[in-house]
């Protein structure tokens, strides 16, 4: 085993945010420091699975859920970077050109390979690479996916996974159709359900699209791997981003197939802010902020506070109890919730709602966020090295009590092109 | 139905109710798992009952059965039902299965090999971890709703249950994860998903830029919040006069690159105020695209959006119609051609035509194109019970005596 070289040239002054790459004849072992400098196994669920990562915007997603939960993951680049390593946001460093934070949060725990597919010794490693692979992950497209011989591949590795992830899918009329997460949230839908009456239909906030259709390719990735361990059999997966998005819409089909047993005079419901479908759930203005505010599960909790606060107006009516006057029930109630909650501060409100089981939420900006009493019980931002930047990092989505998750050191460009030529035996032919 | 889809032979007890739960089930039984729904009569209101459209739409491919478990004859039954289990899965409060006799410790005490995973809205531990959520909850505590919507608002956020898919979707994945771990180590375990933790995840190159350089995220419209992109908006085309919100045609046009901009002023008939020199770099047309989305909107507004986007798209301009339900259940060709969105061959009994959108995972060998419909309240109790833990007729019908099934 050759320990692969310090890829921060920090010489493991910080050892506790230190991951190296071992290299072994047939897998790679993730190994970490822990806080004593002792190098102990990561056995992270995935690990000793090796993937190829061929991805763009619409599976790298999809990638890094297998890389952080401990697989071999190996992404080429081409000669100069992946052109992903320029998406924004940036930060500067000292002597080093801008990083992208994007990148640091979509590559993390990979290991980078310069891949030149112009020349003949670049396309032979690219299937040799391939050819090693368990799982790979790729996107129409994407660097060296139209290079590789994929019929050969699968006949030479019966059990091996490929999971592609598309646009639109491989056939139909809009196959070739270009679609960037604005255009595909479009067409998936999602658009149409987000915006006010006043505003144009809005997409969500960053890369949340390709964040659908990444996780669907993590699922498949995962579904045939475990059923080529149980028969023996690899196999293909196809994904289209516009298939994942329409089957994450909620209400959106809900609506236009069972209209009449929702009693709706309409199959559409238009973009309504952040008015749920319900009428039951929308943000209001309070003091100091705003705040998610639902009288839901129990509309009898929500309303005997409101009576305590001498707030319930006619709510006490028999009238709103009728099950035919449900609709009515919310309307009224929301109308004296907002005029109940325009003079409270809402932090307290919302605790205070959360101590009586109501669900509210207060709408935090990305910065209470990042310093939120839940997220810091339960440690769940993590170091992160990202250059010479010692940062604090999201963390995993879910916590596996025997499989840790882990946070290594975001690569350079094709750092671990020398260790994994070794690993595949390369020039020892 | 396919014999042989991926996860066929695969044991999922399901206690989970609403939609984050049911959707990482509903992705499991599509792909072949035998995933038990467990429900009861007290239960079965609002999203619970099977005949309410939101069950319908996440409970397919699924067996019934009706468990009574505030009555103590059922629980025997229920923890037998663990004991069989590959995956147990609820997304109660912490501590209900506990008290119910099911929770992690005893039934891996039992049955070793077991993926326990409890998705509730906090997770378990920290000060906030009793919070009752639900997607919209999240969304806001989440940092969503403040960052999608228009600058100086921070009222309007997705306009969906997000969350709730992607807490599903993650669930399934843990789920698929700790299978490939006990594949090679035999040992099951424990997987506690926080939907909030899911949630804060996806604002996570925002929340590395802002311990980075301490910049603070916030909305920008349908902008790219980072990166350098115009045109990239929406703009209305040609409508019903005065159309409500709902009649309202709208397009999507991102150019992402220089080239994509001269495709779109060609298409445009390279009108004069585009041919400014000024427009000719991504800085200075971001600078401007106030002025850019204006001069658009007025060229877009006179045509039908889907033959735009037809124009748009074979000059190489990305563009999409901005699609609501009713364009993608009749209009869209690409769903058509193959056929994702189709009535339920298995129609029901009680409710009649049920209606699928297909699982959009297309395995070459292993395809998942079956699809069961939605099982009345206890619907498979005998089927479950002798399937999983080989009771007899009559040893069902003491249960079902005692009050235990229903």
């Amino acid at each position: 085993m050759t320990a692969a070289t310090d890829n921060n040239g920090s010489g493991g002054a910080e050892p506790v945010f230190e991951l190296f790459l071992i290299g072994l004849s047939s897998h790679m072992l993730r190994v970490e420091w822990n806080k004593e400098g002792v190098m102990a196994e990561f056995n992270g669920a995935l690990c000793k699975v090796r993937v190829l990562d061929l991805t763009d915007e619409r599976g790298i997603y999809g990638a890094k859920l297998l890389a952080d939960l401990g697989a071999d993951v190996v992404r080429p680049e081409p000669p100069g970077g992946d052109p992903l390593r320029q998406r924004g946001p940036h930060a500067e460093q000292a002597g080093a050109e801008m990083t992208s934070l994007w990148f640091a949060f979509f590559g993390t725990n990979r290991r980078f390979f310069t891949l030149d597919t112009n020349t003949q010794s670049g396309l032979q490693q690219l299937t040799e690479l391939a050819q090693n692979a368990q799982i790979i992950l790729t996107c129409d497209h994407a660097l060296g996916v139209d290079l590789l011989d994929w019929e050969t591949l699968q006949a030479a590795n019966k059990s091996q996974v490929v999971i592609n992830t598309s646009s639109f899918g491989s056939k139909g009329p809009w196959k070739d159709f270009l679609a960037p997460d604005l255009v595909a949230g479009a067409l998936g839908g999602v658009a149409a359900t987000t915006g006010d009456v006043d505003t144009p239909p809005l997409k969500g906030f960053g890369e949340l699209n390709f964040m659908v259709s990444g996780i669907y390719g993590a699922i498949a990735a995962l579904a045939a791997l475990y059923d080529a361990r149980e028969r023996g059999e690899g196999q293909r997966a196809d994904i289209s981003v516009h298939e994942t998005l329409v089957s994450c819409l909620e209400h959106v089909l809900m609506f236009y197939w069972y209209s009449q047993q929702m009693m709706r005079p309409d199959n559409v419901l238009p973009r309504q802010g952040a008015t749920h479908w319900s009428m039951a759930y929308t943000v209001m203005k309070g003091q100091n902020g705003s705040i998610m505010v639902t009288p839901t599960p129990d509309f009898d909790n929500q309303l005997a506070w409101l009576i305590e606060e001498d707030a319930h107006d006619d709510l006490i009516d028999p009238m709103y109890m009728e099950p035919e006057n449900l609709g009515l029930r919310i309307e009224r109630t929301m109308t004296l919730l907002a005029k109940w909650i325009a003079d409270k501060d809402v932090e307290p409100l919302f605790h205070e709602a959360q101590q009586r089981h109501c669900p509210y939420g207060q709408v935090l900006p990305v910065e209470a966020v990042a310093d939120n009493p839940q997220l810091a019980a339960r440690q769940w931002y993590q170091p992160y090295r990202v250059g010479d930047m010692s940062l604090q990092s999201p963390g995993a989505p879910y916590h596996f009590s025997e499989t840790p998750w882990s946070l290594g050191v975001l690569g350079r460009p094709g750092q671990d092109t020398r260790q994994i030529l070794e690993d595949i035996n390369w020039g020892q032919r | 139905m396919s014999e042989k889809r991926p996860l066929e032979g695969l044991r999922v007890l399901d206690f989970s109710h609403v939609l984050a739960g049911p959707f990482a089930t509903r992705v499991l039984g599509d792909m072949g798992a035998d995933v038990v729904k467990i429900n009861s009569a007290s239960r079965a209101v609002g999203a619970n009952d099977p005949t309410h459209p939101y069950y319908l739409m996440w409970n397919r491919n699924k067996r019934a059965l009706a468990l009574d478990m505030a009555n103590p004859e059922s629980r025997p039954l229920c923890r037998a039902l663990c004991e069989q289990a590959d995956v147990v899965i609820d997304n109660f409060s912490v501590g209900v299965l506990d008290r119910w006799g099911v929770g992690y410790d005893a039934v891996s005490a039992v049955n070793p090999g077991v993926i326990y995973v409890q998705m509730s809205g906090m997770g378990d531990g920290g000060p906030w971890s009793k919070y009752v959520t639900y997607a919209p909850t999240i969304h806001a505590l989440a940092g969503l709703t403040h960052m999608t919507g228009v600058p100086g608002r921070e009222d309007i956020g997705i306009g969906f249950s997000y969350n709730d898919h992607q807490a599903g979707l993650h669930g399934a994945f843990a789920i698929l994860a700790a299978l490939a771990s006990r594949q090679t180590s035999g040992r099951g375990q424990r997987v506690d998903v926080s939907q909030f933790e899911v949630g804060v995840n996806f604002a996570g190159p925002s929340l590395l830029d802002f311990f980075a350089t301490g910049t603070k995220a916030r909305p920008c419209g349908n902008a790219l919040p980072y990166d350098l992109a115009a045109p990239h908006n929406v703009y209305p085309c040609l409508a019903a006069e005065n159309p409500s919100v709902a009649e309202q045609r709208w397009i999507a046009i991102a150019c992402m690159t220089d080239e994509q901009w001269a495709s779109l002023k060609r298409l445009m008939g390279n009108p004069q105020w585009s041919e400014q020199a000024q427009f000719d770099g991504v800085e200075d047309r971001v600078a401007a695209a106030g002025e850019i989305d204006a001069r658009i909107a007025l060229w877009t507004s006179t045509q039908e959006a889907y033959v735009l986007m037809k124009a748009c798209q074979d000059a190489g301009v990305p563009a999409g119609v901005v699609q609501d339900g009713v364009d993608l259940a009749e209009r869209d060709p690409q769903l058509k051609a193959v056929n994702f969105l189709e009535k339920m061959a298995d129609v029901s009994p009680v409710l009649g035509q049920t209606w699928v959108d297909h699982l959009p995972i297309h395995f070459s060998r292993t395809p998942c194109n079956g699809y069961r419909r939605v099982r009345e309240l206890g619907e498979d109790n005998a089927a479950v019970l002798e399937d999983w833990l080989g009771l007899s007729p009559s040893e069902i019908d003491a249960a079902a005596q005692q009050g235990a099934l229903k």
